[in-house]
């Protein structure tokens, strides 16, 4: 097992996992001597019927009547202080945010001005600006997932100054992450398979990408195990709770590990294509994937190769020669999105080229290609890549990704 | 995954290794808002080249370091209401634990007095409720651990306390403190780490969470402890070697049951044999009832201990024996290698008969205790 000649590894989150789990909410607080917690949230998540789940199981036992469901799709700083305000004119001790990644950056912003007592939150942007533990925060996410119930990071769009705050430290960790079967049982198919492939991309990438270390890997591979096995049971059977617990453990889990090993070319071109195009953040991840696997081949075989076993478990393992381990992986991959393409019937895009919004419309045109390619340059991701990217290996791996074809692995040029 | 209760896990512990480690210290303590800390230790269990080196990767930090350097096996709450003072005297703000063990477990409790404000040390007890945050406090573990320093126990002065906040912020775990002076001292390090993962792993509720600290530990200590007892200089064996004995810590934090760590316990407490001594001893046969009450997951045991090609070409049937087996003969190889230097039962220990007795005194206080006993009878020769 790889011991890197330094690393470092954290997650401090408390995580609470079952059937049942949102009923344990009353003590975790009390155990942090809070008892009136503001729940964050958004329309999406409140209209689905899942903050009444959230307030029903407190049953009596805490003040969970205190609801904002304002969130927007993209975080909002407007927001963010208006719910400062409404946390202190209630005089809450905490917050409970229930939703996606959008809701978690907005209750992690929260909770940076409520225990600042914060004039101005761009004084905490950057890395390091936080040196104390902040109000207790419990994240329950309602898709599995973005993993951002155990990340240290935040990000804050200001509007009015059309400006992208962000925000990383240990402390914006929440202090608990409830994951609760109950919480994604209403997620159509298509959400359900781009979510659970945005996970498996974190968990692959964690394993593979420049900054993997032993802890960040033993979290991948049992989050790739879990969410490779349960994706296409609970993107069929929606109703299956265990399946939907399952994925629940393995999106947390896939998020425990990138956010400690950081991520590459996949999420590097799967940022752009999104920003670009407006695609949806999992459909890049799902198309991306089996490239970035592809490109980086010849630096990364052997940690590739180490994917299958628990993706593909021992009979596949035993009948795959070692030399074609890694390109199983690869094909495993794009056979789960073939499948998942099936289960949505044609919703969840295999490739780029055929990516449609509601109306139809391709989201991805191939002319916009290069834009995109030009884009990606400038997204961080690139630096944890284990291959050198520019320009040019942006476009040729866009371009594959487009028609749905392979890469031709003859033409990465090797850094 | 089957259809399981709500299970929990929690590790609060960051974990910084390898080179030069150490000099992250003044940044890490910075960003915990702390700057003046006080270094708790014992001089003579980690040796003043220890002491010296931690110093050193202050530099020109600017930070005010304390020392105190007298820690032993008697400490008790006494010394926790002295070391208060001073630290309320001196205005410490963060505790590093030098070392291991008592060092360790002292380390936790005076965190508990200084952040609690206790007035009176001495009425401190594992039932005071701890409700926050406590001050920083960082391990830096050295050759000889435990595998409990990164959890959230602390066993001082014959009591155990427990709780998430007495657990480090941070363990550091840097290369020029964790390579041991003899071969002796860092298998009961890896033989702490290896049985407290298993354990963790086999006696409580599935948890990949858990398991992702406990099989890694068990790679770590299966990949390295040979050649780290054959060359305890060897510094990349030996940083494994901690490096599974911390995260072994943070798997143990949420297991059920501990027998083995009951027994480990209990002979360091009464005889001060390094807890991985004992368990080492008592592994096979513990591992081996747990295998006769059919209830627990041996059979994932193997991957970690053998690697994927091994693991998938065992039938599934019959992986918890091949684990017993893997583990029987990681033991002979160990104590070949040593010889003399680990002893394999009770006798070799040199556990004198009146200090048994004691020691059977405090196993049949626990409620597992009949079960106990047996392990000891098994292990006495």
């Amino acid at each position: 097992m790889l011991l890197p000649d330094y690393y470092e590894f954290c997650c401090r989150v408390k995580i609470v996992a079952g059937h049942d789990a949102l009923e344990k909410i009353p003590e975790l607080l009390t155990e942090r001597g809070a008892k009136r917690p503001l729940i964050i949230t958004d329309k999406g998540v409140a209209s689905a019927g899942l903050i009444d789940i959230v307030s029903a199981a407190q049953k009596d036992r805490l003040f969970a009547d205190l609801i904002a469901d304002n969130v927007p799709p993209d975080s909002d700083l407007r927001v963010v202080n208006q719910l400062a305000k409404l946390y202190k004119e209630n005089d809450c001790d905490a917050i409970i945010a229930v939703g996606g990644g959008s809701v978690m950056d907005t209750a992690k912003g929260v909770n940076i001005v409520v225990s600042e007592n914060a004039e101005d939150l761009m004084a905490f942007s950057g890395v390091g600006a936080l040196k104390r533990p902040l109000k207790p925060l419990i994240a329950v996410p309602t898709t599995a997932g973005t993993g951002s119930e155990v990340t240290q990071v935040a990000v804050i769009k200001d509007h009015e100054k059309h400006l992208k705050m962000a925000f990383g430290s240990y402390f914006l960790l929440p202090d608990i992450s409830v994951l609760d079967s109950r919480m994604t049982m209403t997620m159509p198919p298509l959400i359900t398979a781009m979510t659970g492939m945005d996970a498996l991309s974190h968990a692959v990438e964690a394993y593979y990408c420049l900054q993997k270390n032993p802890l960040s890997d033993a979290h991948s591979l049992a989050a790739v195990r879990m969410i490779y096995h349960y994706l296409p049971i609970v993107a069929e059977n929606p109703s299956d709770r265990n399946a939907r617990l399952s994925m629940a453990v393995g999106a947390c889990l896939a998020g425990i590990a990138f956010s400690n090993s950081m991520v590459g070319l996949v999420h590097n071109l799967g940022h752009a294509t999104g920003s670009v195009c407006g695609v949806p953040h999992g459909i890049c991840m799902a198309i991306m994937l089996p490239y970035g696997l592809e490109y980086n081949m010849h630096k990364r075989e052997e940690a590739i190769a180490g994917l299958l076993l628990p993706m593909a478990g021992e009979a596949i393992y035993r009948e795959t020669p070692p030399a074609q381990r890694a390109d199983k992986v690869v094909s495993l991959i794009r056979q789960l999105n073939a499948d998942l393409n099936t289960i949505t019937g044609g919703r969840h895009a295999r490739f780029f080229k055929e990516v449609k919004d509601r109306e139809g419309k391709p989201l991805v045109p191939r002319e916009v290609l290069p834009q995109i390619a030009r884009a990606a340059l400038s997204d961080g991701a690139s630096i944890y890549n284990p291959e050198d990217t520019d320009y040019e290996d942006n476009l040729m791996v866009l371009e594959a990704a487009w028609e749905g074809i392979p890469l031709d692995r003859n033409k990465i040029k090797r850094g | 995954m089957n259809s399981v209760p709500v299970f929990a896990f929690t590790c609060p512990v960051k974990t910084n290794s390898g080179n030069k480690a150490l000099e992250h210290l003044p940044v890490e303590l910075a960003g915990l808002n702390a700057c003046r800390p006080l270094i708790i230790t014992s001089a003579k269990a980690v040796g003043r080249k220890a002491v010296r080196t931690l110093q050193n990767a202050f530099g020109d930090s600017g930070m005010t370091l304390g020392l105190f350097d007298g820690v032993t096996k008697t400490a008790d709450l006494g010394l926790i209401e002295h070391l208060k003072n001073i630290c309320l005297e001196k205005k410490y703000d963060a505790i590093i634990a030098l070392g291991g063990y008592d060092i360790v477990d002292a380390a936790k409790v005076l965190n508990l007095a200084v952040s609690l404000d206790t007035a009176d040390a001495h009425k401190l007890s594992p039932e005071t409720p701890v409700r926050r945050h406590l001050s920083p406090l960082v391990v830096v573990p050295t050759a000889a651990a435990s595998g409990l320093e990164t959890s959230k126990f602390a066993h001082f002065s014959r009591r155990i306390y427990s709780s998430e906040y007495l657990a480090p912020n941070l363990v550091v775990i840097d290369p020029r403190l964790t390579r041991a002076a003899d071969g002796k001292t860092i298998a009961a390090t890896g033989l702490a780490a290896l049985g407290r993962a298993a354990e963790s792993h086999i006696s409580a509720d599935a948890n990949p969470f858990r398991d992702a600290y406990s099989f890694a530990a068990i790679r770590f200590v299966k990949e390295n402890l040979p050649a780290a007892v054959i060359k305890p200089a060897d510094k990349k064996a030996s940083l494994a070697i901690l490096n599974a004995a911390s995260m072994s810590g943070c798997a143990a934090s949420d297991a059920n049951s501990a027998r083995l760590h009951k027994l480990g316990q209990v002979f360091y407490e009464m005889q001060h044999i390094p807890q991985g001594v004992i368990m080492g001893m008592c592994l096979p046969h513990v591992l081996g009832d747990y295998l006769q009450e059919g209830i627990n997951d041996l059979a994932s045991l193997l991957l970690p201990l053998v690697g994927e090609d091994e693991f998938s070409r065992t039938p599934a049937a019959k992986r918890a024996d091949a684990a017993l087996a893997v583990l029987g003969r990681f033991l002979a190889d160990l104590y070949g290698a040593l010889g003399k230097d680990l002893p394999r039962n009770l006798r070799e220990a040199g556990v004198p008969g009146y200090i048994m007795e004691d020691i059977l005194d405090v196993l049949d206080k626990d409620n597992e205790g009949p079960y106990l006993r047996t392990v000891v009878e098994r292990i006495a020769e």
